[in-house]
């Protein structure tokens, strides 16, 4: 098709500040018959534009069984994003997609589930928390180990305080020392020292872990410690793309092209990658 | 079958009226570069090699993908068809010619970058074999040869009086062609110059060994490559002259009212190429950008795309500024 790189026009039906700079959009596609037959897995990703500026990358927030619009988060850091931050709702910009593969969801019906982010790196895991909680049924035990910077940091506070409700989830909060304030009820301390002393057990469980590369390191020797497999743990690579189709020659990590072979992989997969992080 | 140099006159008259582009090598900034001609008297027949090569007419440097207007709310959104015209390429050397393998595998695996298929399913390919080259050139070291047909529609070698070359055609498109233009090709065959043939690069290159060597990612803490690359300093000249080089960057150009959204070429080469929103870059270093450059030419090309990612036509060892000479580290390599 010659409108490989097009995007498709959406409109901004909602707009959440989440933390100091990251916001969240409810996006919905202008063109209605799109908006019934638009698809994707939990995982993938899209490019969103902010015309005349250009194009980020980010992943899908929301859920597969969240119908009728997708929902992106990201932070206002750079040329786009800061074009991107700056719309509201009503607004009109672009977005393709979905692109990469995805977590395999359906292979994980009757297992436990282990959800670990830092920072901005909870959107990712939050659309597979969705649908998981979507079809609370399929899955075993839930726990959510997510941490941030500082308590204004942490995104999606309204679900968070959500989730910390239901008596079907185990959600633990965590800044890093020196980002809590007075009144912060939960944990002081990093997501791998948290995720330890949580010491979610491995015993059919899948682990998904997102966040900052040093972060990711020291959850995979935690849950390694924890009696985890690699085959038991996700994670999902986001490299810089421009063109979400194997051809703009950014992402790749050594021969692996992360935006067709990715974005997401096992452990055991990322283990045997070429170490280009 | 015989083109004399005195019908090319007549060759580029008829090929401009029948509307397509006639680009050859000709004289422009002091160099020979392949560029777009009116008359056959602009085509220059001494050159070794082109300084740019004919890449940029099937996958421009720059192109325009989209054209945006915004209106308040309201956004014009409207994808620009690929201007893509029959192109005529005239005294493309044997190794960029095999180049075009090379980007099409990378345009076309599982989605289709029609930009690039429609302008090389328009264009015709003339090569002419090498009779003359320098020490940059190193075809022969990955696997090419100076008169390789790969990649060439019509194949011309240079008569041994040098006033004509004869023409093989190669592919039905080739032979198209011929029967097009009929009155400006002539029966008959000639004796032709010998072809060049580039020195063997020094300490012996081994194609299967590099790719061995890389296939291991082990290779990315042997200490030679800090030392291999030292002296680059990241100015990117090699990839944009790479005939087989294809990373490009999406930008929008304009403003907020009306903006043009470019699919501009880009190079590997550049430190923010990969830098993350975060701060965070994967290639954080020169050594690891130069070294992914390699990976791809030896690695990644022949691995995922099964094309070869170096022609062997020395332009990122003739254009780099520190003498960084890739021939050295695939010598490297093959021990």
């Amino acid at each position: 098709m010659s409108d490989l790189y097009i995007p498709k026009l959406v409109r901004i039906e909602d707009v959440v500040e989440e933390a100091p700079d990251v916001k969240s959009f409810r996006l919905v596609f202008q063109d209605e018959e799109l908006r019934d037959s638009f698809k994707f897995e939990t995982g993938q990703f899209g490019l969103y534009s902010a015309f005349g500026y250009g194009e980020s990358t980010f992943c899908i927030a929301s859920s597969p069984t969240q119908k009728g619009f997708i929902q992106c988060t990201f932070r206002a850091s750079g040329r786009v994003t800061n074009a991107l931050s700056a719309l509201s709702i009503g607004d009109t910009m672009g977005f393709r997609g979905p692109y990469g593969n995805s977590f395999p969801v359906e292979e994980w019906k009757g297992k436990n589930m282990v959800f670990i982010a830092g920072g901005i790196g909870l959107p990712p895991v939050r659309s597979v928390i969705r649908y998981a909680l979507d079809r609370r049924e399929d899955f075993g035990d839930i726990t959510i180990v997510y941490g941030s910077k500082s308590v204004a940091d942490l995104v999606y506070k309204n679900e968070l305080a959500h989730w910390d409700e239901r008596a079907d989830i185990n959600c633990i909060q965590t800044v890093d020392p020196g980002g809590e304030t007075e009144d912060w009820k939960g944990k002081v301390g990093f997501v791998p020292t948290v995720l330890e002393e949580a010491a979610p057990s491995a015993d059919n469980t899948i682990a998904i872990i997102c966040g900052p590369p040093i972060m990711i390191k020291f959850c995979l020797s935690a849950l390694d410690k924890l009696g985890f497999n690699d085959e038991q743990v996700y994670t999902t690579l986001e490299n810089k793309m421009k063109c979400g189709v194997g051809k703009c020659g950014r992402c790749n990590v050594g021969d692996i092209y992360v935006c067709k072979e990715g974005p997401v992989y096992s452990a055991a997969e990322v283990k045997k990658m070429y170490d280009d992080f | 079958m015989i083109l004399s140099k005195e019908k090319l006159g007549a060759l580029v008259e008829q090929v401009k009226i029948s509307g397509a582009l006639f680009a050859a090598p000709a004289v422009d900034g002091g160099q020979v570069v392949m560029k777009s001609v009116n008359v056959a008297d602009e085509i220059s027949f001494d050159y070794v090699i082109t300084a740019n090569s004919a890449k940029e007419y099937l996958f421009p440097q720059t192109e325009t993908i989209a054209v945006v207007e915004i209106e308040k709310n309201k956004v014009k959104l409207s994808a620009v068809e690929p201007d893509a015209p029959e192109t005529v390429l005239f005294g493309v050397r044997p190794c960029d010619a095999a180049a075009f393998a090379s980007l099409r595998s990378v345009f076309t695996w599982d989605f289709i970058d029609e930009s690039y298929t429609k302008r090389e399913d328009k264009s015709i390919v003339l090569s002419v074999a090498c009779t003359k080259g320098d020490e940059g050139c190193f075809c022969t070291s990955v696997g090419l040869k100076p008169d390789t047909t790969d990649g060439s529609d019509l194949q011309l070698k240079e008569t041994t009086d040098g006033g004509s070359f004869v023409v093989e055609a190669l592919t039905d498109k080739g032979k198209e062609f011929v029967k097009k233009f009929s009155d400006v090709f002539d029966d008959g065959s000639a004796d032709t110059k010998a072809i060049f043939t580039p020195d063997e690069i020094p300490g012996g290159v081994d194609i299967e060994k590099i790719k061995e060597r890389l296939a291991d990612p082990a290779h990315y803490a042997d200490p030679v490559w800090p030392e291999l690359a030292r002296k680059c300093f990241g100015c990117g000249a090699c990839t944009f002259s790479c005939p087989t080089c294809h990373c490009f960057d999406i930008t929008d150009e304009g403003d907020v009212f009306s903006t043009e959204r470019k699919k501009n070429w880009d190079a590997c080469q550049i430190d923010n190429f990969t830098l993350h929103a975060s701060g965070h870059n994967p290639r954080d270093t020169q050594t690891k950008r130069w070294r992914n450059r390699f990976m791809c030419k030896f690695h990644i090309y022949p691995k995922k795309f099964t094309t070869k990612g170096c022609v062997g036509c020395g332009r990122c060892v003739r254009v780099c500024p520190v003498r960084l000479d890739i021939t050295e580290v695939m010598a490297e390599f093959s021990k």
